[in-house]
C-alpha cells in the first residue's frame, strides 16, 4: 500500500446494543484509522448496519465507549454526526424522492450554510452568494461522480444504480472526513460495481477520506479494503488485513454455515 | 419554437438558479403581472373584484400557506381556517388597541400572532405524523374558534364574537372601492408568493422537503428536525394569518368566529390537492378552480337543464356541485397527486417537443 494510514481516529470499546430481547451487538471492540478503508462484513442480520448506526448516533448502545479523535464521545443525536464530519449512505437508499438530483446533493451542504430563512425569503446578499458558492462545490462532486446528465432529474425517476451514486454524491458534498457506506454496491451489475469501486478508491485517494464500508461481495472487500472486521450474530469473530481474515477458521465457518 | 429552452444556454450558475430559467416563463410572468395590475383594473366590474378576484387572491394565499406546511414540509394540517381566524382577530385587535398603527403593520402582526399560535399547535408534530397529526391540528381548529367565541375581549365585547373591521387607510388615503382593495390584496399576495418561491428554492425549502421525504436521512445530514418542522408551522401560519386578516378587512368587512369553520379548512386543503401539493403555482390554480367551479356550475347546470327540458331546483345544483367536487378530489388523489400544476408542467414538456413528438 502506497498511501499513508494515520492514527486511530475512531475507537469503539465493548459496544453492546439491544433491541428489547434482541442482542444486535455484543461486546464489540474495534477501531478505524485515519485515511483507511475499513470493511465490516458478516452474514445477514449480523449487526453490520447497527454498527454504522451506532457510529453516527442513530442508535445508542447500552454499553461501551466511543472515542472520536481520542476524546470520549457523549450520547450523540444523529444531526451531530454531520458536524463531526461523518457522512453516510444507507442500505435501502434514503434519498429525498421528491427532489431533483441537484437539490438532493445540495442538502449535503446544508450544515455549512449560514444564512437564515429571512435572507432566503428575500434572496439577497448572503443567501444568494451562499447558494452560488455551494453550487460550485456540488458541481465538483457531480463531475467527480460523472452524473452531470441527470442533474435536474427527480431522483425517483432514476434507476437503482444511479440512485446509489447520487446518494454517495450527497454524502460527499458534505466533504466528510469519515464516510460510512452501507452496502453501496448491493444490487448492482458488474459494470456498475466496478464504477463504484473506482469512486470509493478515488475518494479515499484524492481527499484522504476515511471509509467504513459494509459489503457482501467478498471479491470487492478483499480488493479494496485495508482492514476487515467480521461480525456474526452480533459478535466480532475476526479482525485484520484481508489475507488474515480470509484464512480465519471462525470466519470460514460462519460463512459456510450461512450458506455463502 | 414557441416554448423552448433550446439555444438558451446557461453559462454560469447564477443564471441557472434564476426563479424562471426559461425565457418564455419570465415573459409570461411579467405579462401576467402587467395584466393583473394594469389590465384587470381597467376592465373588471365591481362584482368581479368583490365576488371573485379578491376572494381568489386571499384563498390562494391561504392555500400557499398550507402548501408550505403540507406540500413542502410534509406535515398534514386541518387547521388552516383557524389560523386565518387568528390573523383576522389579531389584526383587528392591533388596530383597535394601538393608537395610529398602520394597517399593514396590523396585518403583519396578525400574521406573526398566527405564526406563534401555529408553532404551539405544531409541537405535536415532533412526536406524531400523518393522520395523527391531522387530528391534532383538528383540535387547533375547534379550540381556536371556541376561544374566539368564549372570550369577549377578543372581539371587543361584541355579541357572538362578530367583528367589524376598521377602515383601510394607507398613507392617509382610505381604500373604499373594490378596485383599490383588489390592488392592495394583489400587492401583498405577489410579494408573499415571491418570498415563498425564494424560500422553497433555498436551503430552508430543501430542509423542509428533506424532512418530508425521509426524516432519518435528513437528520443524519445534519438537519435538526424540530426547528425545521416548527419553522414550517410558523411560516405557514403566518401566510394563513395574513390571508385571514385580508379576508376580514378587504373581503367581508365583518366576520364571526364560526365563519372560519372546519369546512373552510377542508376547502383550502382541497385547493392544494387539486392545484398541486408542493407547488406555489398549484396553490393559485387550486384556489381558482375551487372558487370558480361552483360559479361555473351555477350558470352551466340550469342552462343544460333547460336545454334538455329537465326539472332543476337549486338544491339539485348544490348536490351536483358536491358530487363533482368529490369526484375531482378522488381523481386527483388517485390519478394525479401533483394536481393541476403537474398537468400544466406535462403540457409544457409536450410543448417543448412540439411539433416533433420525440
Ligand atoms: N431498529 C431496530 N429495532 C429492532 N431490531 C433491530 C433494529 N435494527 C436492527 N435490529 C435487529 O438487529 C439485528 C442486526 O441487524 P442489522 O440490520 O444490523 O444486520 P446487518 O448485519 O446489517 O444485516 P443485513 O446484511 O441483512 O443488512 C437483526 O436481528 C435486526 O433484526
Ligand atoms: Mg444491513
Amino acid at each position: 500500500m502506497s498511501k499513508k494510514i494515520g492514527d486511530v481516529i475512531l475507537d469503539l470499546q465493548n459496544i453492546s446494543l439491544r433491541f428489547g430481547g434482541v442482542k444486535a451487538l455484543t461486546d464489540i471492540s474495534f477501531n478505524v484509522k485515519e485515511h483507511e478503508i475499513r470493511a465490516i462484513i458478516g452474514p445477514n442480520g449480523a449487526g453490520k448496519s447497527s454498527m454504522l448506526n451506532v457510529i453516527n448516533g442513530v442508535y445508542h448502545p447500552q454499553e461501551g465507549k466511543i472515542f472520536w479523535h481520542g476524546k470520549e464521545r457523549k450520547k450523540m443525536e444523529p444531526h451531530m454526526a454531520s458536524r463531526q464530519n461523518i457522512a453516510r449512505t444507507f442500505q435501502n437508499i434514503a434519498l429525498f424522492k421528491g427532489m431533483t438530483v441537484l437539490d438532493n446533493i445540495m442538502t449535503g451542504r446544508i450544515t455549512k450554510m449560514k444564512s437564515n430563512f429571512i435572507e432566503h425569503a428575500l434572496w439577497f446578499g448572503r443567501a444568494r452568494n451562499e447558494e452560488l458558492e455551494h453550487r460550485k462545490k456540488v458541481e465538483e462532486v457531480i463531475d467527480f461522480l460523472e452524473i452531470q446528465h441527470i442533474r435536474k432529474t427527480p431522483v425517483g425517476r432514476l434507476p437503482y444504480g444511479l440512485q446509489k451514486r447520487v446518494e454517495l454524491a450527497r454524502a460527499l458534498a458534505a466533504e466528510p472526513s469519515m464516510l460510512l457506506l452501507d452496502e453501496p454496491m448491493a444490487g448492482m451489475n458488474v459494470e456498475e460495481k466496478q464504477d463504484m469501486c473506482r469512486f470509493i478508491l478515488d475518494v479515499n485517494d484524492q481527499y484522504g477520506t476515511t471509509i467504513v464500508l459494509i459489503e457482501h461481495d467478498m471479491g470487492v472487500v478483499m480488493d479494496i479494503s485495508d482492514r476487515v472486521v467480521v461480525l456474526d450474530y452480533g459478535k466480532k469473530i475476526g479482525d485484520g488485513v484481508p489475507d488474515e481474515v480470509k484464512n480465519n477458521e471462525d470466519v470460514i465457518k460462519a460463512y459456510l454455515g450461512a450458506g455463502h | 419554437m414557441l416554448y423552448r429552452e433550446a439555444g438558451q444556454f446557461k453559462t454560469n450558475y447564477a443564471a441557472d438558479q434564476q426563479v424562471f430559467p426559461i425565457r418564455q416563463d419570465r415573459i409570461g410572468i411579467i405579462v401576467l403581472l402587467a395584466v393583473a395590475f394594469l389590465g384587470v383594473p381597467m376592465f373588471a366590474s365591481a362584482y368581479w373584484f368583490s365576488a371573485i378576484l379578491i376572494p381568489f387572491l386571499i384563498f390562494a394565499l391561504a392555500a400557499l400557506g398550507l402548501n408550505i406546511l403540507t406540500g413542502y414540509a410534509g406535515q398534514l394540517s386541518l387547521g388552516s381556517a383557524a389560523f386565518m381566524a387568528v390573523g383576522a382577530y389579531a389584526a383587528y385587535n392591533f388596530q383597535l388597541r394601538i393608537e395610529g398603527i398602520p394597517i399593514i403593520v396590523s396585518f403583519i402582526c396578525g400574521g406573526l400572532t398566527a405564526a406563534g399560535v401555529g408553532i404551539l399547535f405544531g409541537l405535536p408534530s415532533l412526536r406524531i405524523k400523518g393522520f395523527y397529526l391531522a387530528v391534532a391540528t383538528l383540535a387547533a381548529q375547534f379550540f381556536i374558534v371556541w376561544c374566539l367565541t368564549k372570550f369577549p375581549w377578543l372581539s371587543n365585547n361584541s355579541s357572538s364574537g362578530v367583528i367589524s373591521t376598521q377602515q383601510l387607510i394607507i398613507f392617509g388615503h382610505e381604500l373604499t372601492t373594490p378596485v383599490e382593495k383588489y390592488l392592495l390584496v394583489l400587492s401583498i399576495v405577489v410579494v408573499m408568493a415571491m418570498a415563498a418561491k425564494n424560500l422553497v428554492r433555498s436551503s430552508t425549502g430543501r430542509a423542509w422537503m428533506a424532512v418530508r421525504d425521509m426524516d432519518v436521512a435528513a437528520s443524519v445530514i445534519g438537519i435538526k428536525l424540530m426547528p425545521t418542522k416548527l419553522l414550517a408551522f410558523a411560516i405557514s401560519s403566518f401566510y394563513c394569518g395574513v390571508a385571514g386578516a385580508l379576508y376580514a378587512f378587504c373581503y367581508l368587512g365583518s366576520v364571526e368566529p364560526d365563519g372560519f369553520s372546519l369546512d373552510m379548512s377542508f376547502r383550502i386543503l382541497f385547493m392544494i390537492i387539486i392545484g398541486g401539493v408542493g407547488s406555489i403555482m398549484g396553490s393559485f390554480l387550486g384556489a381558482a378552480f375551487i372558487l370558480l367551479l361552483p360559479i361555473f356550475l351555477d350558470v352551466a347546470l340550469p342552462f343544460f337543464a333547460e336545454l334538455f327540458g329537465l326539472p332543476f331546483s337549486s338544491a339539485t345544483v348544490s348536490h351536483i356541485q358536491i358530487l363533482v367536487f368529490g369526484a375531482l378530489i378522488m381523481f386527483f388523489l388517485i390519478v394525479e397527486p401533483h394536481g393541476l400544476a403537474r398537468l400544466w408542467q406535462i403540457a409544457k414538456e409536450k410543448l417543448r417537443l412540439w411539433p416533433f413528438p420525440h
